[in-house]
């Protein structure tokens, strides 16, 4: 058995090792679509540009118009004699801020003071980010100018937790990281089985005298410890590139990719014994893999979501997975949620290994 | 040598669903003996080797491989019988020693027997390129014999080799036969599908295959005596147009088999008569020959005689 299991260890780990094809989509396009995805998915609005128009000497204006340039979401735009709407037109800016006639100290003092905002709503995300910053921004300056006698038209009570910053790469990350090694995981088993059945070695490989328990193993543990490798990689390179944080135990994590990594692979399986060929098992992986991670919650909560979705979600093992590495991640790994999540990911691995096993052998012959 | 047959097949048969692919079948194989299995594609050979290598369990009938039956799902079996399939067994993508030491492995064979195994088989096949080859870069011929080698790791008693030639460079082809009388001379028995004639006249005996039926067994010898009781002929028309006389000749009494080979055409006739009467009217110009029948006039009998 032992001797068996580690002649296949070695034979699969050559194979896939070896193939440079197999070390980029196990070790480079991880890292790669994790930054791309990381970046690209970000909800968090940087850059905006934002021109300030205003009277000679109005300090006050000058004082709120410098915090939004502190802020760090706003870049300054510098133009000549344009009018406010061609600025924006013009793709210029994306927002103008226009002090009142006058000044807005004396319009503030009449009890009106109130700037114009000029915002570029063809990009409607950016826009409500415009927004939401400026109350922001208008609301701290509101205090600052007037202290607590001030009484802001509007009150704003968001506290932000674990994420301050609300760096959106803090939260999308651990999210793409369970896609990527979920989506690895599954093609890369489904895919090495449909490949030796496509050729024949699964002739040799049934001829010898084992357990369908062993060759199932002998085809299936390999591809664990790669996926458990996978997520390690993926969880080092989020922490190196977006400084995503592991707040929780190294264990805690280590037991959630295990969990994950066993039902995804037992899916692979699963698939690859429906499946004919290779190009067959690499669409039936596809197939699991999107509704899969749509309904993970990784991009998209899962709470709005329509009733049947959300059943279905309960479903996904990767919602699972990707709930665990926020709640290790960021959180520091609070129990509750991990040994719920945890059970219930473990419960969907030995489902899917069992259903595995019996497919499996049913296909032996 | 002991007596008892290496294969002892009474009455197998393997139904798929409604389709039975190996129909009531029986023979033995003895120790030491070059068996062939011969028969279109679909004729259930590779059926009938799978099972007897325990990886398909039979619908009816019983079979003993070196004394072992079914009974506990072919596990006994696949230990004492070394098996290649006719789709590539090696991986292309591992070294000479990665495959040989994953098929040790695969047998948990203790690694000093597997080593000496390699040293023995190696000799056998005259393999002498290093053990960190790739299995890709190798040709055609090395890499069935090696995948030869890798089959019999484990020193079965019976080896089933399931058209081990094919897609083969001819020189490489004799050199594998070369390598199989070796192995039974060692006191192996060796079972073998084909496809070609002349590897099959090499087996010492043949079985037809049709349908899932056995439809003949015998030596290549036997086989064409009894396919073949009377004389037959070889007509060359030399140009003439052969048509009028084929037609006619299909009509003659004691005929058995007519069939083309390439321009000219073979007669086989129940005696020395009716062939003397049957050639009279042959055109001037063409000549009549006697032949011996090969295995492929045999095969045509049998097989093809039979669907028409």
């Amino acid at each position: 058995m032992k001797r068996t299991l580690l002649a296949f260890i070695r034979k699969e780990l050559i194979q896939t090792l070896r193939d440079v094809r197999m070390r980029v989509l196990l070790f480079g396009a991880p890292v790669i679509q994790l930054t791309i995805f990381g970046l690209a998915l970000s909800t968090e609005i940087k850059n905006i540009n934002l021109a300030v128009i205003s009277g000679p000497g109005d300090a006050m204006f000058g004082r709120v118009a410098e915090g939004f340039y502190a802020s760090g979401w706003f870049k300054r735009v510098i133009y000549g004699s344009e009018a406010p709407f061609e600025l924006i037109a013009s793709g210029r800016a994306d927002a103008v801020l226009i002090a009142p006639a006058g000044g807005l100290a004396r319009s503030a003092a009449r009890g009106d003071g109130r700037m114009q905002l000029l915002v570029d709503a063809t990009n409607l995300t950016k826009a409500r980010a415009v927004e939401a910053y400026a109350r922001n921004i208008i609301s701290a300056a509101a205090a600052r100018e007037y202290g607590a006698r001030a009484e802001p038209a509007l009150k704003f009570d968001v506290r932000v937790l674990y994420n301050p910053a609300m760096e959106s790469s803090m939260f999308l990350v651990p999210g793409v990281m369970g896609m990527l090694v979920c989506l690895i995981t599954i093609i890369l088993t489904a895919m090495s089985l449909a490949r030796e059945r496509e050729v024949g070695t699964f002739e040799t490989i049934v001829s010898a005298p084992l357990s369908d328990a062993e060759v199932l193993l002998g085809k299936t543990v390999p591809y664990v410890l790669l996926g458990v490798m996978d997520a390690a990689l993926v969880v080092a390179a989020g922490y190196l590139i977006f400084g995503v944080p592991v707040r929780g135990p190294l264990w805690q994590l280590a037991l959630a990719s295990l969990a994950l990594v066993i039902t995804t692979v037992s899916i692979g399986t699963f698939i690859s014994t429906i499946a004919r060929n290779q190009q067959q098992a690499m669409l039936g992986g596809f197939m699991f893999l999107f509704p899969a991670i749509l309904m993970s919650g990784i991009m998209y909560p899962v709470e709005n979501m329509p009733g049947a979705i959300i059943a279905a979600a309960y479903l996904d093992p990767l919602m699972y997975f990707v709930r665990l590495l926020r709640n290790i991640m960021l959180k520091g790994g609070d129990l509750h949620v991990l040994w719920t999540n945890l059970g219930a990911l473990a419960l969907m691995a030995l489902v899917a290994a069992g259903a595995a096993y019996k497919r499996f052998k049913q296909t032996l012959n | 040598m002991n007596a008892a047959p290496a294969l002892e097949v009474k009455r197998l048969s393997i139904k798929f669903g409604d389709f039975t692919a190996v129909d009531d079948v029986s023979f033995a194989v003895n120790q030491g003996e070059i068996f062939g299995f011969l028969g279109a594609n679909g004729a259930g050979k590779t059926t009938t080797i799978r099972m007897l290598c325990g990886l398909l369990t039979p619908t009816s009938g019983s079979a003993l491989v070196g004394g072992l039956g079914f009974g506990d799902g072919g596990l006994g079996i696949k230990k004492i019988v070394g098996y290649m399939s006719q789709k590539f067994t090696l991986y292309n993508d591992l070294t000479v020693g990665e495959n040989l030491d994953f098929a040790a492995g695969l047998r948990k064979l203790a690694p000093a027997f597997a080593k000496k195994r390699r040293h023995e088989l190696f000799e056998l096949i005259g393999f002498n390129k290093p053990l960190s080859s790739k299995v890709s870069q190798l040709p055609g011929g090395i890499k069935q014999e090696l995948a030869l080698a890798a089959a019999m790791l484990h020193d079965p008693e019976i080896i089933f080799l399931d058209e081990p030639t094919s897609g083969v460079a001819p020189a490489s082809r004799a050199r594998f036969w070369g390598l199989i009388r070796r192995i039974t001379g060692l006191g192996k028995t060796v079972i073998v599908t084909t496809h070609y004639m002349d590897e099959a006249e090499q087996c010492g005996r043949i079985a037809l295959m049709r349908t899932g039926r056995l439809i003949a067994l015998g030596s290549p010898e036997e086989l064409k005596r009894s396919a073949f009781p009377g004389p037959m002929a070889e007509l060359d028309f030399k140009g003439a147009e052969p048509k009028p006389f084929i037609s006619a000749l299909e009509k003659a009494a004691g005929l058995l088999e007519l069939s083309p080979h390439g321009m000219r055409w073979h007669a086989a006739f129940a005696d020395k008569a009716a062939m003397d009467a049957a050639l009279a009217g042959l055109p001037p110009s063409a000549a009549a020959a006697l032949i011996q029948p090969s295995l492929e006039d045999v095969f045509i009998r049998l097989v093809e005689g039979a669907e028409r």
